[in-house]
């Protein structure tokens, strides 16, 4: 009965996550559009809906309705499998995220996440690293020069960013002394880890950024360089999956992990604890920073080439990383 | 007012005549007003231009242009024509040749620029080249049957292919009446053709970036043989805009001709305008009005201005920085409505006539104008914020496509193009125009001769342009002549209030109109600084109402013409900026 129990709770749990999910990424390519609009100094949506509020949906209405084609060459299974596995992993990063305390509603207690597995911070890493076997499948079952090209500059890319960002949560996790991202914000309570492993958030920045392919690393879909990269034979709602799963439900999913990480996951802002603001909303504020960050980065500068993606990583990215944990370290030493 | 005329004639000069003559004393000279040719016979060709090319006294370094003009009634049938430039000594000089057997010795070991001209005379005039490595068509396809620009060859094309289904209808419901036949139109077949003889594939793939592609500006059809993102080798096949401009000029009066110069380099429609006018004045001996002199000159900075920005915007676009792009057009936004509330149209304006330009200012035009140049440096430090000291903008484009003097004069590279590489080439200083030579200004020049380097020039012509706009608004303003056209020169088409005024004037338009300029005998060549490089004019005028052969020397052309060499060895990525750093318009690359 109790098995029964947890799984129907955990089911419409999951349904809430997901259809939550959507519905934010939907509303997220609005910000998303808004915000550049303002940055280049034009007003973005506007006409459907107030202040076009009504757009992802007419946006969405519009990817479902195109026609579907696949063309001839293509190997319709790994094309098919593609746009499913660039999105599906990022989706379900969702289930080891927290998003909040448990609290009590009705004498029900309730947790804002799907579960709070022990190792929920290695699971966060894996689902990202097989979402993009999605954009790989891409460029190699079009069967065209293009794609492949920029499945192959995302793959130069992965392998760079991945050993990075593989030590830079590192130093999080030395401090805390577990892999769930609940107790980790948890160890947050008095300093957000923010300050020893500021090394290592550069270096989150720089990963998330070329996980998510936004601006200085979006080698892979450069459409100047490689008209769509890896989407190019891509139409209708595959094509949609792949943006909106990297630009919005990536983007959204890793600047919530970063936020627990570095930035105290749902603890108040240090002095504005005595507000009466539940944990839920401090986390939210700070993903929203965050994920605006990100957005800012990605309407400002130009693009890197992949060479000098690949020259970053090693070159720079992965030193500091192993210094971020060289230094907290000596963090742990001197603070315990 | 007066201009100053001392250095607008930049053909060879007496003395250096003398010195060809004693070396070769068979060669011809033939003077114009503003055109000098040397004839030499074909089998000392080479050794004269090596001669010219050399001599210590001489220098004539640069290769500037080649074309053919169709005699169709002497034998042999075709003349080339090279126009070399002298960089030391800021001299140029024609030199012309007869192609017997219709065929000429390749420069292409002299000049490696001379490449692509030559095999734009073999696919347009059909003479061949001896010792040209790779002597394919330039605009047509491979397989092309005709010559198009020889005179034989009809304006509208031979309609010699049948294509029935222009005419599928039954007979009943005729819908049109098309003739089913049409002018030769290229098959799949004629293209890979046209594919495969410029380009082997000896690396792992071919990439076929463009002909449509969103990194090309335009229809530019690259050839990239990669190995992995490593282009090892690169051709390019041009044409897909090809409209025959030239071919269409020999069958327009001069200005029935001035709307199709807008539409070659669209982007910079007012300064190839005022390049054809002044070439077409100076061989009808016409001199347009200050005012006029002056509100060109205005026009044709503001003009840079734009064409400037719009470079930055797409470039900027192309490497990644999306927002450059809609700031840059905020400001062009503003020239646009300049032009548009002065010419009347925004990107053809057609707005300079013969002896002077179509319409005064319209009142209140230099207080926007005014009110531009002091809001646009601002604007123009946003820009420089972003991205001259931005690390990801440092890292795409320093040393990336480093040209050098030798090269610029190989391949006849002019405009920014040139300037990067430290050459001090610009028409505006060298032979100036209208009133380029009453306006203070400074020609920015390279260093490295990269990417970057472009970038900078680029910028910074953008600030000398306002200073040269905001010298000829207090000019304008001060002139007490309002006259903004030469009317009174009987071959210039008078105004509209004149024609309704009186008789003389109709009959003047009219016959203006229908017979055209009847420009006196003689042969010119004049060239304006584009942004694009030097856009030349090279007019041959038997007396009738139209040119007999108007060659156009596109600066976009030349500059074009390096990118396989540069880009051999480096990835697309770079292609993009090095493309984007060379700026070429297809319009005015296939005229």
């Amino acid at each position: 009965m109790e098995l029964l129990g947890t799984i129907v709770g955990i089911t419409i749990k999951s349904l809430i996550f997901i259809v939550g999910m959507f519905l934010a990424a939907a509303y997220l390519t609005l910000l998303e559009r808004k915000f550049a609009g303002h940055v280049q100094q034009r007003p973005g949506p506007l006409h459907v809906g107030s202040h076009g509020l009504l757009q992802p949906i007419a946006d969405a209405l519009k990817v479902l309705t195109k026609e579907d084609l696949v063309p001839d060459n293509v190997d319709k299974f790994l094309f098919y499998l593609a746009s499913l596995l660039a999105f599906v992993p990022s989706i379900m990063i969702l289930a080891v995220v927290p998003f909040g305390e448990p609290f009590e509603i009705f004498g029900f207690k309730i947790y804002p996440y799907v579960s709070d597995v022990n190792v929920g911070l290695l699971l966060a890493l894996a689902f990202g690293s097989i979402s993009l076997y999605g954009v790989i499948f891409a460029g190699w079952a079009s069967n065209s020069k293009y794609p492949m090209l920029g499945s192959l500059r995302k793959a130069a890319v992965l392998i760079g960013y991945e050993v990075a960002l593989g030590f830079a949560i590192a130093g999080p996790i030395m401090q805390a002394g577990t892999f769930s991202l609940r107790e980790i914000v948890e160890a947050q309570q008095g300093l957000w880890f923010i300050i020893p492993n500021i090394l290592g958030f550069v270096v989150i920045v720089f990963s998330v950024l070329a996980e998510t392919g936004r601006t200085p690393f979006d080698v892979q879909e450069a459409e100047a360089e490689l008209v769509g990269g890896y989407v190019t034979e891509y139409s209708a709602m595959k094509f949609g999956l792949f943006p909106l799963a990297e630009w919005y439900i990536a983007t959204f999913v890793l600047s919530a992990i970063t936020v627990i990480l570095f930035f105290g996951g749902w603890n108040p802002l240090p002095l504005l604890g005595w507000l009466p603001i539940p944990g839920f909303i401090w986390f939210m504020l700070k993903l929203f920073a965050v994920f605006m960050f990100f957005l800012w980065v990605h309407w400002t500068v130009p693009r890197y080439r992949v060479d000098q993606i690949t020259e970053l990583a090693w070159k720079v990215m992965l030193p500091l990383a192993l210094a971020n944990i060289f230094i907290v370290a000596i963090w742990i030493m001197i603070f315990g | 007012m007066q201009f100053s005329d001392k250095k607008t004639n930049l053909w060879i000069d007496k003395n250096k005549l003398e010195i060809v003559k004693k070396s070769f004393p068979d060669v011809k000279v033939e003077e114009y007003e503003n055109a000098v040719f040397i004839h030499v016979k074909k089998d000392k060709l080479i050794d004269f231009l090596k001669f010219l090319k050399e001599a210590e006294e001489l220098q004539f370094k640069m290769f500037i242009d080649f074309t053919c003009v169709d005699y169709p009634f002497h034998t042999p049938r075709f003349l080339g024509v090279y126009f070399l430039f002298s960089p030391e000594f800021k001299q140029r000089v024609g030199v012309k040749c007869w192609a017997e057997n219709n065929s000429l010795p390749s420069l292409t070991g002299l000049w490696k620029g001379a490449k692509w001209a030559e095999r734009e005379a073999w696919d347009m005039f059909g003479v061949k080249f001896e010792g040209h490595e790779n002597l394919v068509r330039m605009f047509m396809w491979e397989s092309y049957p005709y010559h198009p620009l020889r005179k034989d060859f009809p304006l509208e094309g031979i309609a010699d292919t049948y294509l029935p289904s222009l005419n599928l209808r039954p007979d009943e419901i005729p819908a049109h009446n098309y003739s089913p036949y049409h002018t030769y139109v290229p098959s799949m077949e004629d293209l890979e053709e046209t594919e495969k003889k410029r380009i082997q594939k000896k690396a792992q793939i071919v990439l076929n970036w463009g002909p449509l592609h969103p990194g090309t500006h335009g229809t530019i059809w690259f050839l990239f043989d990669m190995e992995g993102e490593v282009i090892k080798d690169c051709d390019i096949i041009l044409g897909q805009l090809h409209r025959g401009v030239e071919k269409i000029a020999e069958t327009r009066t001069y200005t029935q001709f001035i709307p199709y110069t807008d539409r070659m380099d669209y982007i910079s429609a007012l300064c190839s305008q005022v390049a054809f006018v002044n070439a077409v004045e100076k061989l009808l001996g016409i001199t347009p009005p200050p005012r006029a002199k002056y509100i060109r000159t205005m026009m044709c900075e503001l003009q840079r201005i734009n064409s400037h920005l719009l470079w930055l915007g797409t470039y900027a676009l192309d490497l990644g920085a999306l927002t450059i792009f809609l700031y840059a057009f905020r400001e062009r936004e503003k020239i646009m409505d300049i032009i548009e509330g002065i010419a009347g149209i925004r990107l053809n304006s057609s707005y300079i006539r013969i002896g002077g330009v179509a319409q005064d200012l319209p009142e209140g035009a230099l207080d926007v104008i005014r009110h531009f140049i002091k809001d646009f440096p601002k604007r123009l430090e946003e820009y420089e914020t972003i991205l001259t000291k931005n690390r990801v903008w440092l890292r795409r484009n320093v040393n990336v496509g480093i040209i050098n003097e030798e090269q610029v004069y190989q391949y006849g590279l002019t405009g920014v193009v040139a300037r990067s590489a430290g050459v001090p080439y610009d028409i505006r200083m060298i032979q100036p125009t209208d009133a380029y030579g009453e306006v203070d200004f400074d020609v920015p020049l390279g260093k490295v001769g990269d990417c970057y380097d472009r970038y900078l020039l680029r910028i910074e012509e953008m600030k000398q342009s306002i200073r040269i706009v905001a010298q000829c608004v207090d000019k304008i303003e001060k002139l007490k002549d309002k006259k903004f056209i030469a009317s009174e020169n009987p071959y210039v088409i008078p105004t509209l209030e004149e024609v309704y005024n009186s008789i003389e004037s109709m009959v003047k338009d009219f016959n203006l109109r229908i017979y055209g300029e009847q420009a006196p005998e003689g042969e010119i060549y004049l060239s304006g600084e584009n942004p694009r490089g030097e856009l030349g004019f090279y007019i041959v005028s038997k007396g009738e109402g139209h040119p007999y052969r108007l060659r156009i020397r596109s600066g976009a052309f030349y500059n074009l013409q390096i990118f396989p060499e540069l880009i051999k060895g480096r990835t697309v990525a770079d292609a993009v900026v090095l493309l984007g750093s060379l700026d070429p318009v297809v319009g005015e690359t296939d005229r």
